[in-house]
């Protein structure tokens, strides 16, 4: 009999919506499928087997009922406070707004996901619950900062998680994964209860295997519809400074051969002020966080990240002035493109997972820190608000996956489903279906 | 002891923050990676990029006069 987890999260929807699965079944089977995949992985740090029984007992009707959802350390939940991968809580237990979409789609929260500490990194190797590894090859990052939520889908111990991206922690671990992770434009997932309330870039959204299974999550968590249509005509916008440029070979041929495939008209585009979007978006991401950074929560840290926020609390004033008029300045560059343009396409990373023990990217100009080279793909996103989206469409020959990211014009969520739902029928499915060497455990 | 050096050493301290060699030494990394893309968007030319007066970042930017 197929394990439940094996099954996509609209089949298990539909299945304990018939009466075919047993959503308490489906619970047990879910929670000794974490206990035994995921001590590689440590990607789910915490399991709620009592407060799941109960949300369960209690669960509507809904579209999501009785289905398990990993949700990321960061949420206040109503018997935990988030920890956002320190050791303590940063905020105490409550009902956070995202909790409360899942409870009332009748949802489970079976446990919440290992992150980057503060979300502060895109390889999710500092945590105080250990590294997060990467269902491929748990030697290497499962990615930041929503890197357990990421692992925990492409190992499936779950089929669906929520994850946050204030720099691209959404779609960043998805690529590293090779799953589909949704950043959604900013504030249709609203954020109370969340611990960076006040964070201007950061967007939640659901992450899942496909593009169908993120309509479905995507939808409970923003709270409305995400009609499907034909996403086989679309006009792509392909921005080659600088997000196609310094990419490792592979991913490079990976995420050009899939957009060939797609049949989409794809026209080269320049975005005034690009080149400054990686460290516009740090300033944004490091300057607006810095007040909630104190002696307590720098003890907690380890000696790179606290030299890191020394580092960062002697960054001139006149930098966040500078970075938002680029902000400024993409926003109203974009604005014209999205008349022109449905989606706009860059590979979500430059190169692929690096390993856990030294998280440095071989780029053609050189070795970088991972989070340097991911930043300047995604930051771009979190700047403008946009929604943004990493579709699976390679494996690199270091056997981990690769991912092409599409972004859209504000609330157009939907479209990019439909575009990822498109590339994943002229790549036949071949990479939102492969399956990671855990995952293909007996279980 | 360099510009940089000097530079992190008397800013910490006048806030009242202990630096020690190690972190110079990450500071120092941090400052070769980010450090020329903070200093080339500190010259660059900005000024004909208006704000954007209020940011939501949820919607398209507003044009003048656009309620």
């Amino acid at each position: 009999m197929t394990h439940p987890q094996d099954l996509s999260l609209r089949d298990q929807a539909a299945g304990v919506a018939s009466g075919e699965l047993d959503p308490g079944e489906v619970l047990a089977a879910t929670l000794a499928r974490i206990e035994e995949r995921d001590g590689q992985l440590r990607s789910v740090p915490s399991v709620f087997p009592e407060e799941s029984q109960r949300m369960l007992a209690e669960a509507p009707r809904g579209p999501l009922h009785g289905v398990p959802i990993a949700v990321k350390d960061m949420f206040r939940l109503p018997w935990r406070g988030p920890r956002d991968g320190t050791p303590r809580e940063q905020l105490p237990p409550g009902e956070s707004a995202a909790y409360r979409r899942l409870k009332e789609a009748g949802a489970v929260v079976v446990g919440v996901t290992n992150m980057h500490f503060w979300g502060a990194g895109s390889t999710g190797h500092v945590s105080a619950y250990g590294p997060v590894g990467n269902p491929w090859d748990p030697s290497r990052c499962g990615g930041g900062s929503s890197g357990g939520s990421a692992a925990a889908v492409g190992a499936r111990l779950v089929a669906g998680a929520v994850g946050v991206d204030g720099g691209g922690s959404i779609r960043l671990p998805a690529a590293y994964c090779g799953i589909t992770g949704l950043k959604c434009t900013f504030g249709v997932v609203p954020l109370q209860g969340y611990t960076h309330e006040f964070a201007s870039m950061d967007a939640a959204g659901p992450m899942c295997r496909d593009a169908a299974d993120t309509r479905l999550l995507g939808e409970t968590l923003a709270g409305r519809q995400l009609p499907a249509s034909d996403g086989s005509a679309l006009r792509v916008g392909i921005v080659r400074e600088p997000f196609w440029t310094d990419l490792g070979p592979e991913v490079e041929r990976a995420s050009e051969e899939a957009l060939e495939n797609t049949g989409w008209t794809l026209q080269e585009v320049e975005l005034d002020g690009a080149e400054h979007a990686q460290i516009a978006a740090v300033a944004r991401l490091t300057l607006e966080a810095l007040h909630t950074i104190d002696d307590e929560h720098l003890a907690d840290a380890d000696p790179i990240m606290r030299a890191l926020v020394k580092y960062e609390r002697l960054l001139p004033a006149e930098l966040l002035v500078r970075a938002d008029l680029i902000r400024a300045k993409l926003r109203r560059a974009l604005a014209g493109l999205f008349q022109r343009c449905d989606v706009i396409a860059w590979p979500t990373v430059p190169a692929p997972a690096p390993p856990i023990e030294a998280p440095v990217v071989e780029l053609p100009s050189g070795h970088y820190p991972a989070d340097a080279a991911n930043v300047r793909q995604s930051g771009f996103g979190n700047l403008a608000g946009i929604p943004g989206i990493n579709v699976p469409v390679g494996l690199h020959s270091a056997g981990v996956p690769i991912g092409l990211q599409l972004q859209a014009g504000w609330g157009e969520e939907a479209v990019l489903l439909d575009a990822a739902e498109h590339v994943e029928r002229v790549t036949e499915r071949a990479y939102v279906d492969a399956l990671p060497p855990l995952a293909g455990m007996p279980a | 002891m360099d510009s940089f050096e000097l530079y992190v050493r008397n800013g910490l301290e006048l806030r009242g923050i202990d630096v020690d060699d190690k972190d110079i030494a990450v500071m120092r990394a941090a400052d070769a990676v980010y450090g020329p893309a903070i200093r080339s968007l500190m010259e660059a030319d900005l000024g004909s990029a208006a704000p954007e007066i209020p940011l939501d970042p949820g919607s398209p930017p507003r044009e003048a006069g656009e309620p």
